[in-house]
């Protein structure tokens, strides 16, 4: 079997964990293997580049972060005027949040003790995967683009064509709803 | 004048949003007073800040072999 070989069947063996790295962001089978699709096609037309330089999965989630920032793109541009687009909308009670009128927590936020000793366990990323999923689309999507993909709050804003503002609100709200749901099905959950 | 204490909105969300930009000087200030003296805004805070590192390595999950 020939190098190349070697490097498209490398290529193809990552493509479970593509596939639902796409997931988390997309929520969506057929756009995350579209998507997939798009960027193992792209590794394989120009596998030269990769010199073996980084990682593999390093230089194929580089790709497929483009790949799903082009399809966010493209779909938010499709989004029908006026519509917020099923389910995003926020009910009255999420004008608030977690706070009295006068600004105060209607419940204070408890202590997590020593949280890094969860990330090892498994069952703390399925309590964190179920966290995210159960938050309201945009949200979620505005969440992950700044924390999972790490891009820069700025490159956010342009790619959805929302103000710095918008954003700050957003991920504020999807923290506090992230952390509430994470106390009460983790950090809670376990010592109960 | 300007109000010494923010509310626990308020310091949560600069807390959150000192997480993207820096904040003004005096907003700083206010949220670490506020932060000094508040146990919830603290573990807030904090939390927040966990959260970030948690899912700064969250692409770990999508190794499982299972659905």
């Amino acid at each position: 079997m020939s190098d190349d070989d070697e490097l498209s069947n490398a290529i193809a063996a990552q493509r479970g964990y593509l596939v639902r790295y796409a997931m988390f962001h997309l929520r969506d089978a057929a756009q995350a293997e579209d998507v997939v699709q798009d960027t193992l096609m792209a590794a394989l037309a120009h596998r030269g580049q990769f010199a073996g330089r980084s990682q593999l999965r390093t230089w194929l989630t580089g790709i497929l972060k483009h790949k799903i920032v082009d399809h966010v793109r493209r779909r938010e541009r499709e989004r029908p005027a006026g519509l917020d687009g099923g389910g995003d909308e926020e009910g009255p009670a999420d004008a608030a949040g977690p706070f009295t009128a006068a600004g105060r927590w209607t419940e204070m936020p408890g202590t997590w003790g020593r949280p890094e000793e969860a990330l090892e366990s498994a069952q703390f990323w399925r309590v964190y995967d179920e966290c995210c999923r159960i938050m309201p689309a945009r949200l979620a999507l505005v969440f992950s683009m700044r924390e999972v993909m790490q891009m820069d709050s700025e490159e956010i804003c342009k790619e959805l064509g929302i103000s710095a503002s918008n954003l700050h609100v957003m991920l504020f709200r999807a923290r506090i709803r992230l952390r509430a749901c994470m106390t009460r099905n983790w950090f809670e959950a376990r010592h109960g | 004048m300007v109000r010494l204490m923010y509310s626990c909105r308020e310091a949560s969300e600069r807390a959150s949003r000192a997480m993207e930009e820096p904040l003004p000087r005096m907003q700083r200030a206010q949220l670490w007073l506020h932060l000094a003296m508040c146990r919830g805004c603290h573990n807030f805070s904090r939390q927040i800040e966990f959260l970030r590192l948690a899912s700064r390595k969250s692409p770990k999950m999508f190794d499982r072999d299972e659905g």
